[in-house]
C-alpha cells in the first residue's frame, strides 16, 4: 500500500470504480466519496496543499491535477458505460447486426476467375470473341468442313440470315492465331450455345479453352500443363490420367480425366463408381487448323484443352443441377455471398 | 456401343481376363465406360470415337486389343459352299453411279426357309441392343455388328426384272422404307433400284416392297460400299439414322464389300438352308492402292518430348495392319481401306503414342520465355461490370441470351435497346427461346419475378452480358449491366420498400464502381419504364444508362407479382467515361458548416435548387449535401421542405464564424428574391 497520500487516493477510487461496475447508482456512490464538492476526498487532499511547505507545494499541487483529471475521465467513462448499457444491461450481442448487404458473384464467375489466374500466372492472356460467329471460324478453319460428321455432336444455333450462335469457345483458338504472333499463349473462357436441353444440358453455358502456340511445343508440355492446372484448381492429390480421344482440331486428343473430388477414387454415384470424372478435353493442335491459320506445322506446334466452367462449378460447389445456375435463384445466388 | 466379351474372343486368340482387356482399350482410346456380366458373357459399352468407324464392330475392336497386347487377331475365313447354277443366270447388277457408289457385290441363296433364328444368334444381337427379326434379316445384321459392313437383304421375287440397278432417284419417286413411313425421294438421292422402281435408299434403308417375309425363299444379299457424303446428305435430309447410314457417313471398309457377301452368304445357309449361286456379282473388284504416310522418328521424339522406343512402335503398327516398313529414320506405312482417319503424319504419331501410352509420356511445362498475361477484349471492363455490381450488394445473375419475342419486345423500350432489329434464331429450341435479347430487362425482369413469386422478401439482382442487334449486314453485340431492386430493403429493425432512391444508389455505386465521375439524371420518358418515374443517366452529353420503375405494361408481361425497380447501363458507353482517380490535396484549414431549409414548389428540383444555391454562395462554399426532405402536415401539397447541409471552407485560412454568418444570410437573401422559396 503506498504511503504517499495522493498515491493511495488513486489506488482507492480504481479500487471502488471497478467494484461498483456498470451499476449507474454505485458509480454515483463512488463520484459522492472522491469526487463530491462538499465532502469529497479529492476536495480534503486540496485543503491539505494549503498546509504543506512552500517548497512542496509545486510537486504536490502538479500530482494532485493529474489525479483529478483521472478521477474525472474515468467516472465519465463509466457513466457513458452505464448509459449504454441501459439501467437493465439489455445488450443482447446474439442479435443479428444491421449488416450492409454483401453482393454475390455467380458461381460460374467464381470458377472462371479461379481459372484465369492460375494461366494468367503462367503467362497466358485471357482473350475474347464474339458469340454470333461465322461458319468458318466455328467449324471450317477447325477441321470440321461441311457435312463432317463430328458438326452432328454440336448441334448448332442458326440466325437468319446465316451467322450461327458459336457452339464452343474454339473460334477465338482461331481468331487468337490469325491476329496474334507467335509465340501464342491464350486462355478462352466464354459463353456458347448448343441446341439442346435436359438435366445435364443447357442450350446455353459456359467453357474455357488454352491454346499454346510456338516453337516446340510437345505432347509433354501439354501433360504437364493440365495436370498443374488440375492440382492447383481442385486437389494436388488428385491422379490426371490421359485417354487417346478424337477431336477434329486436334491431333492426337486426349480426354483427360481426374481422380473423382467426391470419393477421391474409391468409386460414388457421381463417378458412375468408376473413381474418375471426365473434366477436359485435349490435343496437340491438328496441322490442318494451323495451316488455316497461315501458322506453318513446319515450323511451329502446339497445344489446345477446353472444359465445361459450369461442370466445373458444379463439382466445385457440389451443385445438383446444371439449370439452377441460369435460373436467377437468390436463394442458390446468395450463398456464394462475399466468395471471391 | 454394346460389345459382347465372348463375340469379341471370336476374332482374339488368347487368354487375356475380359478386365485386362477392358483396361488395355481404354488406354489405348477405346473408353470401355460400363462392364456387365450376363451369364458366361460379358457386355461393355465402348465409346467408339467418330472417326474410328472401323471400330464399330467386334473385330475392330479386336483388333485394337491385339494392338494393345491382348494376343492375336485370328484371321477371318469365309467357308462357303456354293452350287452349280451361276450368280449371273439368276440377277443382273448394274452401278449407273460409281461415284455414289464405288462398289456393289451380291450374293444369291434360293431354297432356303425363313424362321426364327436360334438362340445363340438372337442372344447375342439382343446383348448388343438388336431385335431379332427372322433368320435372313437377323444374320445381315449379325455380320454388320461382326465386321461392321452393313448389308441387305432383297426378296429376290419381288426384284423386277431380277436386276439391281444403282442409279439416282427420278424426279417425284416416291418410296415407302421399312419403318412404313412413305417418302419423296429426291433427285440426287442414291437408290437400289430393280428394272421399275426403287427398291432401297442406298446406305439408309430399305423398301418395304421387296422385304423378306415368312413365304421369301431366293433372297438376293447386298453388300456395297457407298460414297459418305452422298448417304449423309441423304439420311439428314429425312431426318433418319439408321444403323447402316451411320456406318457409311463416317466410311465404310471397301475391301470388306466381298468378305461380308461370303460371310452372310454362309451363315444364311447355316440357319436357313438354301444354296448359294456359284460367284458373286461384282461392281468394280479393284482396290485402289492404299495410301502410304511416312513418318520420321526424331521428329515424333520432339512433337511429344520422348524417345518413344522404335520397336514396340513398329509392332504396335503392324498389329494395327500399317505394314510398317522402317529406313533409318522413317517409318512408312500402307494405310488399309478400314482406316479411314489416317491421313497426316500426325494421325500416325497418335497410333504410336496411344500404344506407347499417353501416360508414359513425360510430362514437362513449356520452357521459353513467358512474358506477362493480361486481360483481352471487352474482359477488363466487364470483369470491373461485375465487381461493382457485387460491392453493391447486388447477387450476380446469369439469364439465357435468347428470350421470347414477346418478352424482347417488353423489355427493348428504351435508348439501350433500340440500336437495332431483334436477331432472331432461325432453328430455336422453343417460342420461350426465340430471339437473341435487345435488352438484360427481359432475363433480369423474369428472374426477379420468379424470386418474388417464391416468397422473397427482397430482391437485388445484377448481371452483366451481352445484348444482340441485327443490323444490315451483320450482328452487333454489346456490353451491358443490368440491376433489379425489389421488397423491403434496409437493416431488419428498420425495413421499408425499395424506391426510386435505392435504385438511383445501387446506380451510382456501380458507375462508382467502374470509375465513371458524376453523371447527370434526367427526367425521361422511357417506354420499359412507367411514366413519370424513368430517368436517362447522361455522361458527357450521351446516354449511358436507364432507370427507374418496370412499366406496368412489363410488370404485366414478366408476370411481376410486385413493383420493381431496373437499370440497366451501356458498359462500353461507362467505360469510355471512366476516369483514373488523381488526388487532390487534402484541406489544411477546417470548413464550418451551416444547415439551411428551404421550403419550395415540388416543381423546383433538388439538382436546381444546389445550383442556385452553388450560384448565390461565396465561391469558397466547399459543397452541399441534403440533411432531410418533408414533406406533409404543413407544407402545402405542392411544396416540399428540404433540408441542406453547406460546407464552408477557405483553402488558405481559417474562416471565421462571423465572415460565415454574413454569407450565409446573403445567400438566403438572394434565394428568397430569386426563386420563390422561404425558410421555415
Amino acid at each position: 500500500m503506498a504511503t504517499d497520500p495522493l498515491e493511495r487516493a488513486r489506488e482507492e477510487f480504481l479500487a471502488a470504480l471497478a467494484e461498483a461496475g456498470r451499476d449507474a447508482a454505485r458509480i454515483e456512490a463512488v463520484r459522492v466519496r472522491f469526487a463530491g464538492r462538499r465532502s469529497g476526498l479529492l476536495r480534503d487532499l486540496e485543503e491539505a496543499l494549503k498546509t504543506l511547505p512552500r517548497e512542496a507545494k509545486p510537486a504536490y499541487g502538479k500530482a494532485l491535477n493529474e489525479l483529478k483529471r483521472l478521477v474525472e475521465e474515468r467516472l465519465a467513462a463509466a457513466h457513458d458505460g452505464a448509459a449504454a448499457g441501459g439501467p437493465s444491461r439489455s445488450l443482447d450481442v446474439t442479435l443479428p447486426g444491421r449488416r450492409p448487404v454483401t453482393g454475390a458473384l455467380h458461381p460460374v464467375t467464381l470458377v472462371r476467375r479461379e481459372i484465369e489466374e492460375i494461366f494468367l500466372r503462367m503467362g497466358y492472356s485471357v482473350a475474347d470473341g464474339p458469340e454470333v460467329e461465322d461458319d468458318w471460324h466455328n467449324f471450317g478453319a477447325l477441321n470440321m468442313p461441311p457435312d463432317h460428321p463430328a458438326r452432328d455432336t454440336q448441334d448448332t444455333f442458326f440466325l437468319a440470315g446465316g451467322p450461327l450462335l458459336r457452339t464452343h469457345t474454339s473460334p477465338v483458338q482461331i481468331r487468337s492465331m490469325e491476329t496474334m504472333p507467335l509465340p501464342i499463349r491464350v486462355i478462352i473462357p466464354g459463353r456458347v450455345y448448343r441446341r439442346d436441353s435436359d438435366l445435364r444440358h443447357s442450350p446455353m453455358f459456359h467453357q474455357v479453352e488454352g491454346l499454346v502456340v510456338g516453337e516446340g511445343v510437345t505432347f509433354g508440355n501439354l501433360k504437364a500443363t493440365l495436370e498443374a492446372f488440375v492440382h492447383v484448381l481442385f486437389d494436388p492429390r488428385l491422379a490426371v490420367r490421359f485417354r487417346p480421344s478424337f477431336f477434329p482440331f486436334t491431333e492426337p486428343s486426349a480426354e483427360v480425366d481426374i481422380t473423382c473430388v467426391l470419393c477421391l477414387g474409391r468409386g460414388c454415384p457421381m463417378c458412375s463408381g468408376s473413381g474418375w470424372i471426365e473434366i477436359l478435353g485435349a490435343g496437340m493442335v491438328d496441322p490442318r487448323v494451323l495451316r488455316a491459320c497461315k501458322i506453318d506445322p513446319e515450323r511451329a506446334s502446339g497445344f489446345a484443352f477446353g472444359c465445361g466452367l459450369d461442370r466445373v462449378a458444379l463439382l466445385k460447389y457440389r451443385l445438383p443441377d446444371l439449370r439452377l445456375l441460369f435460373s436467377g435463384d437468390e436463394r442458390l445466388l446468395r450463398q456464394f455471398e462475399g466468395a471471391r | 456401343m454394346k460389345f459382347s466379351v465372348d463375340w469379341l474372343r471370336d476374332h482374339l486368340d488368347g487368354t487375356t481376363p475380359a478386365g485386362e482387356i477392358a483396361e488395355r482399350l481404354t488406354a489405348v482410346g477405346m473408353n470401355v465406360e460400363t462392364r456387365e456380366s450376363n451369364g458366361d458373357d460379358e457386355i461393355w459399352d465402348v465409346d467408339v470415337t467418330t472417326n474410328r468407324p472401323d471400330a464399330m464392330n467386334h473385330r475392330g475392336l479386336a483388333r485394337e486389343a491385339a494392338a494393345a497386347g491382348c494376343g492375336s487377331l485370328r484371321p477371318l475365313a469365309p467357308n462357303l459352299v456354293e452350287g452349280a447354277t451361276p450368280v449371273g443366270e439368276l440377277a443382273k447388277l448394274t452401278v449407273e453411279d460409281p461415284v455414289g457408289c464405288p462398289r456393289y457385290c451380291a450374293r444369291v441363296v434360293r431354297g432356303l426357309k425363313v424362321g426364327p433364328s436360334p438362340a445363340w444368334l438372337a442372344e447375342r444381337l439382343e446383348r448388343c441392343g438388336v431385335r431379332s427379326i427372322n433368320n435372313v434379316v437377323d444374320a445381315t445384321n449379325y455380320v454388320l455388328l461382326d465386321v461392321g459392313q452393313p448389308l441387305h437383304a432383297f426378296d429376290l421375287a419381288f426384284l423386277a426384272g431380277r436386276e439391281i440397278r444403282v442409279r439416282r432417284a427420278r424426279a417425284g419417286e416416291r418410296i415407302t422404307t421399312l419403318d412404313g413411313v412413305e417418302r419423296a425421294l429426291n433427285a440426287g438421292d442414291l437408290v437400289i433400284a430393280d428394272a421399275k422402281r426403287a427398291v432401297a435408299m442406298a446406305g439408309v434403308m430399305g423398301a418395304a416392297n421387296s422385304e423378306i417375309g415368312a413365304a421369301t425363299t431366293d433372297v438376293l444379299i447386298e453388300s456395297a460400299y457407298f460414297d459418305p457424303r452422298s448417304v449423309r446428305l441423304t439420311a439428314r435430309r429425312l431426318g433418319l439414322k439408321t444403323e447402316a447410314s451411320h456406318r457409311f457417313e463416317r466410311g465404310a471398309d471397301r475391301a470388306m464389300t466381298r468378305t461380308a457377301a461370303d460371310l452372310a452368304a454362309e451363315l444364311i445357309v447355316r440357319l436357313a438352308g438354301g444354296e448359294i449361286a456359284a460367284g458373286v456379282l461384282d461392281s468394280n473388284p479393284e482396290l485402289p492402292a492404299p495410301r502410304e504416310i511416312a513418318f520420321s522418328l526424331s521428329r515424333l521424339w520432339a512433337f511429344t518430348g520422348c524417345e518413344v522406343p522404335r520397336e514396340p512402335a513398329l509392332r504396335a503398327l503392324s498389329a494395327l495392319e500399317l505394314a510398317p516398313r522402317a529406313t533409318g529414320d522413317v517409318i512408312t506405312c500402307a494405310v488399309p481401306s478400314h482406316r479411314v482417319d489416317l491421313e497426316l503424319p500426325e494421325d500416325l504419331y497418335e497410333e504410336v503414342i496411344r500404344f506407347f501410352g499417353y501416360d508414359n509420356v513425360p510430362s514437362a511445362l513449356p520452357a521459353g520465355e513467358v512474358t506477362p498475361g493480361a486481360r483481352l477484349g471487352t474482359w477488363p471492363l466487364t470483369e470491373r461490370g461485375r465487381d461493382a455490381l457485387a460491392a453493391a450488394g447486388m447477387a450476380e445473375a446469369f439469364t439465357y441470351a435468347f428470350v421470347s419475342a414477346e418478352a424482347d419486345a417488353a423489355a427493348s423500350g428504351s435508348p439501350l435497346a433500340e440500336r437495332g432489329a431483334a436477331a432472331a434464331l432461325a432453328n430455336p429450341l422453343s417460342a420461350r427461346l426465340a430471339v437473341m435479347r435487345r435488352s438484360l430487362l427481359a432475363g433480369l425482369a423474369e428472374a426477379a419475378a420468379g424470386n418474388l413469386r417464391r416468397g422473397a422478401e427482397r430482391v437485388l439482382l445484377g448481371e452483366v452480358g451481352r445484348v444482340f442487334f441485327a443490323r444490315p449486314g451483320a450482328v452487333v453485340e454489346e456490353e451491358r449491366l443490368a440491376v433489379a431492386v425489389a421488397g423491403r430493403l434496409g437493416a431488419w429493425d428498420a425495413l421499408r420498400p425499395a424506391e426510386f432512391l435505392d435504385l438511383k444508389g445501387v446506380v451510382e455505386a456501380v458507375l462508382a464502381g467502374l470509375g465513371v465521375p458524376a453523371c447527370t439524371w434526367r427526367a425521361a420518358t422511357v417506354g420499359v419504364l412507367a411514366a413519370g418515374e424513368g430517368a436517362e443517366v447522361v455522361r458527357d452529353g450521351r446516354v449511358i444508362g436507364v432507370a427507374g420503375r418496370l412499366s406496368d405494361a412489363a410488370v404485366a408481361a414478366f408476370d411481376v407479382p410486385s413493383e420493381l425497380w431496373v437499370a440497366e447501363i451501356d458498359l462500353s458507353a461507362a467505360g469510355a467515361a471512366a476516369r483514373v482517380p488523381a488526388f487532390e490535396p487534402l484541406p489544411r484549414f477546417p470548413a464550418v458548416t451551416a444547415d439551411l431549409t428551404v421550403r419550395h414548389k415540388l416543381a423546383l428540383s433538388y439538382e436546381q435548387l444546389v445550383a442556385a444555391i452553388t450560384a448565390a454562395a461565396p465561391p469558397w462554399l466547399e459543397g452541399v449535401v441534403p440533411v432531410v426532405r418533408y414533406q406533409g402536415e404543413g407544407v402545402a401539397p405542392d411544396e416540399v421542405k428540404t433540408t441542406v447541409r453547406l460546407t464552408y471552407r477557405q483553402a488558405e485560412r481559417s474562416l471565421t464564424q462571423d465572415e460565415v454568418n454574413a454569407a450565409h444570410f446573403a445567400l438566403m437573401d438572394r434565394l428568397a428574391r430569386e426563386l420563390a422559396v422561404s425558410f421555415s
